[in-house]
């Protein structure tokens, strides 16, 4: 067969415009963040000092570091847990609905269509406490003893944010759920039915097991995902009360927008990125033994 | 035998809904407090506007930047969704022909930023794009949703590419065509669908974004809607009324996308899913 491209200078004229945005505002930023973060600097005066690891001891000597760092897991694995559970059970349901099956898998995705932003300031009004909806709600069906207030609880509000970021994302793991439900041979479903299987043994035995590529995405999508919740704690609770909802990105756009501590703020950036880096290889290292078991 | 199977569909149904309604509800509830006044809301925040008013939406867009807002997220997505369309293909297109080392390792570097989160770049960032001159304008955002797009939309297009057969480019260049000519009449009307999940992909995530920006256009007069929306909750913290005008303007047009392409999100996010 002839080879159609030979000519090694027009490949990089047609690579090369999508390699100049990408390298100058993705990988060189990335790169400098190290240097960064061995300096003490405001970000505005030409002042730089180099303090050495100074930044790095300081952050490991905080407590609010190891808050952020623990809700930035405490979103990401219960979000994920939550989200696929919930959406696993919505396609189900979805998918064994006689009629507007479509209809309603459209309605449930329409939250996914927010900004953070938009959802955020929604269910911070609904999670109000004199006048929210949640409190209202309880009022009309006499459990007013369960009224709270949801985002200034420092207990609640990680776990009024976390109902948020899982009603968003309900409808976008669905619809994956439900495409994989698609792919299910109709065959095996029947001789299940024939030998006498109920519906509850049915799904386990035959239905999830082939479900097991979906959830994988699933859950991986929404894991990496949730350890960059930002959005719904800027509108709710801006990190409060005091820190106890902010996580590390929540953390770090505070330390260096609204304290100016850029050098600080990039060493917590790096933090950030060796944690997500570590569960990257762990999550392909998983991944690669199960699809040897299988 | 027959009566038992219609009373399950039946329950099935009704089962549906009921989820339905629990997850539209909080979109349900923004619009209708869009039409409802101050004093409204505050009342009795379940019950129904007592009329059909638009004074939420005058009040928003006399008293407020909302229309200016709603205009640059309209630029920023267009332009960044056209230029996107236009680079990314044209880089795919050697990568997923080309056999080589070389194209290879390009190929992984553009992929390589998908474990990179934005905060880890973002203050270095936030100063080159100063040094550059592209803070306080819509360019800076601009190419920074270029960058941000290129890892995904790579990855779809090379596997994308990688399907179509050489015959017809193997034609074209026996007729003598270039590999411009090539690209732009062959190979690119073929990778639309590829196109089309791009466009939904990123489309979404470019309208809704926001911390990107707040931090670019931090301080200035340029604004996108998210970062209008924002800056209202504090401002007009007791205007209600107002706020909920303003979340139903950033909503609507994502509605109305997905409506009219619904089966292009559906394709688009399975795909998607499926790749990365």
């Amino acid at each position: 067969m002839k080879k159609i491209w030979n000519n090694h200078r027009t490949s990089l004229m047609f690579i090369f415009p999508a390699f100049f945005f990408y390298t100058l505002f993705i990988i060189y930023p990335t790169i400098v963040s190290i240097p960064y973060s061995f300096f003490s600097w405001n970000g505005i005066s030409d002042d730089m000092t180099f303090i050495g690891w100074d930044n790095y001891s300081n952050m490991f000597q905080s407590d609010r570091f190891y808050n952020s760092v623990s809700n930035t897991f405490l979103y990401a694995v219960v979000k994920t847990i939550l989200v696929n559970i919930i959406a696993l059970a919505v396609a189900v349901l979805v998918d064994n609905v006689i009629k507007g099956k479509t209809f309603f898998r459209n309605v449930i995705f329409i939250p996914v269509l927010l900004s953070g932003i938009v959802l955020g300031f929604i269910w911070s009004i609904m999670y109000n406490s004199n006048f929210g909806i949640i409190n209202a709600l309880l009022a009309n069906v006499g459990l007013e003893n369960l009224q709270q207030d949801w985002l200034g609880n420092p207990e609640l509000a990680r776990w009024s944010l976390i109902v948020t970021m899982v009603w968003k994302q309900i409808g976008y793991h669905m619809i994956i759920y439900l495409a994989a439900l698609q792919s299910v041979p109709k065959e095996l479903l029947e001789s299940a039915d024939l030998d006498g299987a109920t519906p509850w043994k049915r799904f386990w035995k035959v239905t999830f097991p082939l479900l097991a590529g979906a959830v994988t995405i699933n859950v991986t999508l929404s894991f990496f995902n949730g350890m960059k919740i930002f959005e719904e704690i800027a509108v709710m609770t801006d990190g409060g009360p005091g820190f106890t909802t902010e996580n590390l990105p929540y953390q770090i756009y505070k330390v260096a927008f609204a304290n100016y501590q850029y050098g600080y703020g990039t060493a917590l950036a790096v933090i950030l990125f060796i944690l997500t880096m570590v569960l990257t290889v762990v999550q392909n290292k998983i991944l690669s033994k199960r699809e040897i078991d299988m | 035998m027959r009566k038992k199977i219609k009373a399950k569909d039946w329950l099935l149904l009704v089962l549906t809904i009921v989820v339905s309604i629990i997850i539209i509800f909080p979109v349900l509830f923004a619009f209708m407090s869009a039409f409802k006044s101050n004093g409204e809301i505050l009342a009795d925040p379940l019950a129904l506007p007592s009329s059909f008013g638009f004074d939420n939406f005058q009040r928003l867009f006399e008293e407020t930047n909302f229309l200016e807002a709603f205009t640059n997220s309209v630029i920023i997505t267009i332009c960044s969704l056209f230029l996107i369309v236009l680079i990314i293909p044209m880089a795919a297109y050697p990568l997923a022909r080309q056999k080589g080392k070389f194209y290879y390792i390009v190929y992984v570097y553009f992929i390589m930023s998908f474990m990179i989160p934005f905060q880890t770049y973002m203050i270095p960032l936030f100063e080159q794009l100063d040094t550059l001159g592209l803070l306080g304008n819509l360019y800076g955002v601009i190419n920074q949703y270029i960058a941000f797009s290129v890892s995904l939309s790579v990855l779809l297009y090379t596997s994308f590419i990688r399907g179509i057969p050489y015959t017809l480019e193997e034609a074209a260049e026996i007729d003598g065509a270039n590999k411009f000519t090539i690209f732009w009449k062959i190979i690119f009307p073929l990778v639309t669908p590829t196109t089309v999940t791009i466009i939904v992909l990123q489309g979404l995530g470019i309208w809704n974004d926001f911390l990107l920006p707040l931090l670019v256009m931090s301080g200035m007069d340029v604004k996108t809607i998210n970062v209008e929306i924002y800056q209202f909750i504090g401002l007009y913290s007791a205007q209600w009324g107002i706020l909920f005008a303003g979340t139903v303007i950033a909503m609507t047009p994502m509605i109305i996308f997905f409506t009219a392409a619904q089966r292009y999100f559906v394709k688009g996010i399975t795909a998607g899913a499926v790749k990365a």
